[in-house]
Formats: structure tokens, C-alpha cells, sequence
């Protein structure tokens, strides 16, 4: 039970003592400018290695390496699948008709509706995705909460006026026409064991694997069946990128991307980026922010934020020296004068904050903290745009 | 810059890798026909007659040799009914005359009497604590082995086994030496000087490595925990891949720039350290209570081992104890020994590239500007070559 707890939980958070705790909290919460336990700024990054196009038989794959060692491995495979609205709802309404039922009947043509709909600007059904973490069940809390949180943003992140291209995100390119569509498949592997909340990881490397996918060049039009250019080269990008020997680039801010979730906790006004797993475990709130270039217009687009159950509820207090039983103990034998100071200090003191003592942390994060947050991933030339400027220049060859 | 992305770095693997897959053709047979070893594959293993030995690596089940010259060292073993020296672990193959050896890249600690350890308390038992020493197994703390509070010479009552948790409890850290090594290879602790107990006002920072089994000088380690048979044994002894090495001192004092006053540095032997605010023994005792006798002192001292508050701690001194972590990261990335000359060179290699670096770094955009106490990145190599000059 407790482990499952921790499971769902940030991370798989390492026992670290109440000082530790309380050191690590202090240290990050200092106003202004926070002493991160290596030093970096709150915007800074670790160093990854990232590389694209590792597997050949996929249509796109990306491994990235964190700092600490975790990697991440995905593969994007598509298939083309007959879009199997119009001839389900067909035979669906041919068992209606004969039982008679009317209540079924609306049912159908609502589905039907809706379907038809799909089949112009795409389902979400048809982007699946599958998290292997080692250590973990196909059908744990985690990975099934973590695919379901990217691809929901993958899927959900619909193009405002971009391209004629992109229109309807990535859901509309899947479209071939109106019986055919492609269907995605996205394995992501996380390499190593998780060793502190594996989201940002897997969600970078997904992001860089769909950059770099290709779908064959459709060689029918139209209503037809569809007929494919076998020459891989003439293969297109799933999302275009801007050629490098054309002349005219498209601009950056036009182009559509596939989203990036970037994990941001907050200790007392402080806002960290890529927490490490100790500063996860001190952390006020833990936010999985969702952004998106949709080529709509300048910047980025938020597609959603979850908040994460910071670990930091689950730890162990720590004993203020005023209640150390030990101490006291001792106290009483030096003197008893002191000894009775103390406790009087214990029953005053009660449930409040001693400096230099852990709590758990309780209640929510301030309102204020956490439109900060969105606001510095969203802003123009902040993190959201950094991040992507730096997976766009990773070498797609 | 709030993001770097290296490309990937291929592994410099050296000659030996280029008959890699011949030889791993040739292994996927030798199992069954144990009769053709010898003169019908004279040319199977030509790396161990050329002087390309012990510059690749090799995995477990590897052949090192069959050729019956050699003898087998740490890390490999023979089948009975064969002559060849098969590795046990992955690593480097040294040969001193005709001993055969493999040195791992990396292994977990192996105990031995008088290391001096950080450990983390994982299971409290009824009369003892099990301590994560990041040994293979875990090492014990018992009761009767720690020091109790309100003097020395205080009996063990049934009152401290009930509340043993008062002491240490899950998640606590602790500084221990070894007392002794069991015959399975655990370790058993004892904390019974006013230098052991429980550790606060610091960060804690476990390095990967040789995780202590690491020699200073390429010598050949001979020590209890060599004497144990079998693999574990062999984890031992590794020279030249980072990682704290035993030395004289484990435990010193840093005093350290920019108004950080003094840092403690504790190197457990096991790869763990512990790097806190210098806590003057007088102060912790008259924070405490005011009128102290000097005789008292020490019981008072002994007393704030099992405290878990921290001291205030200024944030000049943060900032040392954190550039401090940085450059043992970037000793131990390196591959370089950690002890006390290779930290205190590098610290102080960190301040002088801190001086080169300077003010020219603009801070108009407080947003995208790195870290700047943030070593690891540009500045590593820097530090590195400052702090390797010294020697």
C-alpha cells in the first residue's frame, strides 16, 4: 500500500532525513535567490544528450540521457487504417432497424454525427500510446496516468490558423481522406529506473521522436484508395519542418509542434524548472504544464496543467529540539530548571513552525506562485520557447 | 541558456573492440566442446599476447584467456574442466606476472574495520537499526553500540530499547565506523565517539564509483575484506575510476571564502559524504542551556547527536556547502580520486575560476542567465585543469 502510494505519488522518493528536508527547503526557499543543492539558476536545465532517428524500423524515434543517468527511448510507428465509421454505423443501423428501438436509433445517429465529424477532422483515439517503465505493470497508476497525460495533450493540441498543412493539429494530418487515416503508435521505453518523476524525460523524447517522423508521400487524390511513393526519401515530416537548403525558412513562431510538458514545482515564492529528485521531495506544489507552438500566432499555446501530489506530504517531521526526548532527558539531569523552561516552551510552541525543523508541507500552493509559474514557461523568450528551440536544433538527418 | 543538449557521445572503447565480434562468435561454442581449446584456436584471444591488454573493456562470461599460462585473479573464474579464464564482472583485465585479474567499472563497498562510514537508517529493529552503507548488505547498527545520551557510562535500559526511534528513526543519517565484518561480508557499526552520531545542518551526497573500494595509489589493496572468497571480494581493489578513496583523513574542516565561515566535510569510505556548517562543540552547548560547567560540556555535546533541528545557517554558507558538492560532482565525473587534497584544490580551483569568470556576465536578462554558481557545465573543465595543476 504504501509503496502503491508512492508510486502515484511524484516519485519514488528517497527516505531523506528531517534535517535534510529541512536544510534542502530553506535553502530553496530563500527570497530572490534560491540555492539549488548543484548550483544551478531556477530556469536552468541539466545537461542532456539527445539524439534522433535511432531505429530504423519506425517512422520516427529519439533517445534522450539526463543528467542523472535515466533514458528514455521512443518509437513512433504508423499504420494506415481504414476509417471505419460509415461502414459500422451502416451495420449498427441495419440490427437497430430490426429490433425496433428507437431510444438506440437516436443513439446511433448521435454517434454517427459525431463520427462523421471524426472522419473530416480526425479522433483522438487514433494516437496510442504505451509507457514501459521498468519496475512498473502496463497497467499501474503511473504509466498509465503518464501516457494518458501525454497523449491527451498530443491530441488535444488543435491549430488555431496555422497551415493548411496542420489544420485541426495532429489529429486533422492523420487524415488521408475521408475512408482512410493513419493511426500513430508511440512506445516510449524508459531505459533505467525512474529515479525521480520520469515525466519531463519521457515527454522531451516523445516530442523529439514525432519531430523527426516521416509518413510516405500519398501518391492517389482524393476519395481513393490510398497509394503511397515508395521512395522513403520523398517521405514527408508529420509535422512539416522547414527545409534546410530552401530559401525562404519558415519562421519559427509559424511552424506547429508537437507539445512538451515540462514539470515545475514551486518552494515558497521560488519557481524551480527540472527539479531534481531531492528538490521534488521538499517541493509546495509539483505542476505538469502542457505547452504547444499551434502557428496560430505568436508564442505558445497552454494545452494543460495537472498538479502532481508533491511527496513532500508523505515525509516524517522532524523533532524540534525543544520536544527531543533526549535532549530533555538531559536537560533534567544538568538542570531542572531548564528542563521545565523547555517543556513550557513545548506546550506554547504546539503545531507551529519551528525554524530548522521539517514539517510536512500542508495545504495548497498560493494562487499568485502559481500563475507565476504558467507565466514564465509561457512568456515570450522564457522556458517554454528555450526548451523548444533546443529540441528543434537537435540534428534530424 | 536554460537548456543544453549535447549530442550523444560514443564511448572511446580503444582497439580491443575491433575483434569483438569475432570473439563473440567464437565464445557461443566454446561451452560444449571444451576439447578444442588450445592449439586448434591458437588465434582466439591474439589481444592477451599483444600489448592491448587491459585497454577494453570485457563483460561477464567473456573469455579472458585460455591459455594455461595464466592463473586466475579477482573477478574471473575457470571452469574445472577447461583451462580458460572466464570474467566474472565487467571491467578491466590487469595482470600482475602471471596473475590474471578483472577490475570492475564499478562495484558497491566493501566493508572493512575501521572504514569510516555515512549510512542511512532504512529498518528499525527491536535492538538494532539496519543501515543502507551502500555495502551489498545492509550494515547493523545495535543499540549497545551507540552512544547514549546524558554521559557515556549510562546503562542500556528496557526504556531506550522502547523508544529507540527517539534516537534514530527511518530516513536519518548517520556517521558510524565499522567495528566488524561479519562472515557473509555485512557490516556491523558502532558510533561510540563524540565524533559519531546523527548528522544535520548539510547536504548529503551519495558518489558513484568505486563507491570506496578505490585505492589512492595503484597499489594492491590487502585488507580484511580481500581475504573473503568469491566475487565480492573482487569488487574491491579498483584503481584509476573516481570515487572516495581511504585516506588518512575522512573528516577535516574547510574554511571557506566569500564570508561562508567553516564547512565540514565528512568522506564516508563508502562513497557517501556529508558536507555541513562547522557546529563549534561550545556553541551547540550553550545554545542549548546557558550555564554549562566546562565538565558538562561534553555530556552537552552528546546530548545534540540525536537532534534533527537544524542551526541557522547563513546563506553564504548555503552557497559554500553547495559549490563545495559541485566540485566533488565534477572530481568524480571525472574519474578523479576524491580525498581531501584532490576537494580542497578543486575548491579552491572553483574560487579562482569564479575570479577569471569575473563581472563581465551580463545580468540584463536575469531569465535565461546561467546559474552562477553552477559548476558543472562550462566551467568543469576549467576547475578540473586548475585543480590537477596543483598536484
Amino acid at each position: 500500500m504504501a509503496a502503491q502510494r508512492q508510486a502515484s505519488s511524484a516519485s519514488q522518493t528517497p527516505h531523506l532525513s528531517p534535517a535534510e528536508l529541512s536544510y534542502l527547503y530553506t535553502s530553496l526557499s530563500l527570497p530572490k535567490t534560491p540555492i539549488r543543492p548543484d548550483g544551478r539558476s531556477t530556469t536552468q536545465f541539466r545537461p542532456l544528450t539527445a539524439e534522433s532517428n535511432i531505429l530504423p524500423g519506425t517512422n520516427g524515434s529519439a533517445r534522450i540521457g539526463f543528467a542523472d543517468g535515466t533514458q528514455a527511448v521512443v518509437g513512433v510507428k504508423a499504420e494506415v487504417e481504414k476509417t471505419t465509421v460509415a461502414a459500422d454505423t451502416l451495420d449498427a443501423r441495419g440490427l437497430f432497424q430490426q429490433q425496433e428501438s428507437p431510444a438506440a436509433a437516436a443513439g446511433d445517429r448521435e454517434a454517427q454525427e459525431g463520427l462523421g465529424s471524426a472522419a473530416v477532422s480526425g479522433h483522438g483515439s487514433w494516437v496510442q500510446m504505451s509507457i514501459e517503465i521498468p519496475g512498473f505493470r502496463d497497467d499501474d497508476a503511473l504509466p498509465v496516468f503518464l501516457s494518458e497525460m501525454l497523449r491527451e495533450s498530443l491530441v488535444g493540441a488543435v491549430s488555431g490558423s496555422g497551415g493548411e498543412d496542420m489544420a485541426g493539429g495532429l489529429k486533422g494530418r492523420l487524415v488521408i481522406n475521408k475512408r482512410w487515416h493513419w493511426r500513430l503508435y508511440i512506445d516510449v521505453l524508459l531505459l533505467s529506473q525512474p529515479l525521480s518523476y520520469p515525466l519531463p524525460l519521457l515527454s522531451l523524447t516523445t516530442h523529439l521522436a514525432l519531430l523527426s517522423t516521416k509518413l510516405p508521400k500519398l501518391k492517389s487524390q482524393g476519395e481513393e484508395d490510398p497509394l503511397f511513393d515508395d521512395d522513403w526519401a520523398a517521405a514527408q515530416y508529420l509535422y512539416p519542418r522547414s527545409a534546410p537548403g530552401s530559401t525562404a525558412p519558415v519562421t519559427t513562431s509559424q511552424q506547429v509542434r508537437p507539445p512538451v510538458t515540462l514539470l515545475v514545482i514551486s518552494v515558497a515564492d521560488n519557481v524551480i524548472f527540472d527539479p531534481t529528485r531531492e528538490e521534488i521531495a521538499v517541493a509546495d506544489a509539483v505542476l505538469a504544464i502542457s505547452v504547444a507552438r499551434d502557428g496560430g500566432h505568436d508564442g505558445l499555446k497552454l494545452l494543460s496543467i495537472r498538479t502532481i501530489d508533491p511527496p513532500s506530504r508523505l515525509t516524517q517531521p522532524g523533532v524540534p529540539n525543544s520536544e527531543n526526548v533526549n535532549m530533555l532527558a538531559n536537560a533534567t539531569s544538568v538542570d531542572d530548571s531548564a528542563a521545565g523552561g523547555a517543556t513550557a516552551v513545548n506546550l506554547a510552541t504546539g503545531d507551529e513552525e519551528v525554524s530548522g525543523v521539517w514539517r510536512p508541507r500542508r495545504g495548497g500552493a498560493k494562487r499568485s506562485v502559481l500563475a507565476r509559474m504558467v507565466k514564465t514557461v509561457l512568456r515570450k523568450g522564457g522556458v517554454g520557447e528555450e526548451v523548444l528551440e533546443g529540441l528543434e536544433g537537435v540534428e534530424v538527418e | 541558456m536554460a537548456i543544453t543538449i549535447l549530442p550523444p557521445v560514443a564511448e572511446d572503447l580503444g582497439p580491443y573492440q575491433a575483434d569483438s565480434d569475432e570473439s563473440i562468435g567464437m565464445d557461443s561454442d566454446s561451452d560444449s566442446d571444451v576439447e578444442m581449446t588450445g592449439s586448434t584456436r591458437p588465434h582466439k584471444r591474439p589481444r592477451l599476447h599483444s600489448k592491448n591488454i587491459g585497454t577494453g573493456i570485457i563483460t561477464p562470461g567473456e573469455v579472458v584467456t585460455d591459455d594455461p599460462q595464466w592463473m586466475r585473479g579477482h573477478g574471473t573464474y575457470t571452469n574445472p574442466l577447461s583451462t580458460s579464464i572466464i570474467a566474472t564482472v565487467a571491467g578491466t583485465v590487469h595482470k600482475t606476472n602471471k596473475l590474471l585479474s578483472v577490475h570492475p567499472i564499478r562495484a558497491r563497498y566493501t566493508p572493512e574495520i575501521g572504514d569510516l562510514v555515512v549510512g542511512r537508517i532504512v529498518e528499525v529493529q527491536s535492538r538494532r537499526w539496519k543501515v543502507d552503507v551502500a555495502a551489498p548488505l545492509l550494515a547493523q547498527l545495535p543499540l549497545s553500540a551507540i552512544n547514549l545520551p546524558g554521559g557515556i557510562l549510562r546503562r542500556r535500559t528496557s526504556a531506550d530499547e522502547l523508544q529507540i526511534r527517539t534516537f534514530f528513526s527511518e530516513g536519518d543519517l548517520v556517521v558510524a565506523e565499522v567495528q566488524s565484518v561479519h562472515q557473509d561480508g555485512s557490516a556491523s557499526l558502532h558510533t561510540r565517539s563524540l565524533k559519531y552520531g546523527k548528522l544535520r545542518n548539510g547536504v548529503f551526497l551519495a558518489v558513484t564509483g568505486t563507491g570506496g573500494s578505490g585505492t589512492p595509489n595503484s597499489s594492491v589493496k590487502g585488507g580484511v575484506g580481500s581475504g573473503s572468497s568469491g566475487a565480492g571480494a573482487a569488487l574491491g581493489a579498483t584503481t584509476g575510476t573516481g570515487g572516495v578513496v581511504r585516506s588518512r583523513r575522512q573528516v577535516w574542516t574547510v574554511s571557506t571564502a566569500n564570508g561562508g565561515g567553516d564547512v565540514n566535510v565528512i568522506l564516508g569510505v563508502n562513497g557517501y559524504i556529508w558536507i555541513s556548517k562547522h557546529a563549534d562543540g561550545a556553541a551547540v552547548a550553550s545554545s542549548t542551556t546557558e550555564n554549562v560547567s566546562i565538565i558538562r560540556m561534553e555530556e552537552m555535546v552528546s546530548s545534540s547527536i540525536y537532534s534533527s533541528q537544524n542551526d541557522d545557517i547563513p546563506p553564504q554558507t548555503r552557497r559554500e556547502i553547495a559549490r563545495l558538492a559541485q566540485c566533488i560532482q565534477v572530481l568524480v565525473q571525472s574519474g578523479v580520486p576524491v580525498d581531501e587534497h584532490s576537494v580542497t584544490s578543486a575548491y579552491e580551483a572553483s574560487l579562482q575560476v569564479d575570479l577569471e569568470v569575473g563581472d563581465d556576465e551580463d545580468d540584463e536578462d536575469e531569465w535565461r542567465q546561467e546559474g552562477r554558481e553552477y559548476l558543472e557545465g562550462t566551467k568543469a573543465q576549467r576547475v578540473l585543469e586548475l585543480a590537477m595543476q596543483d598536484k
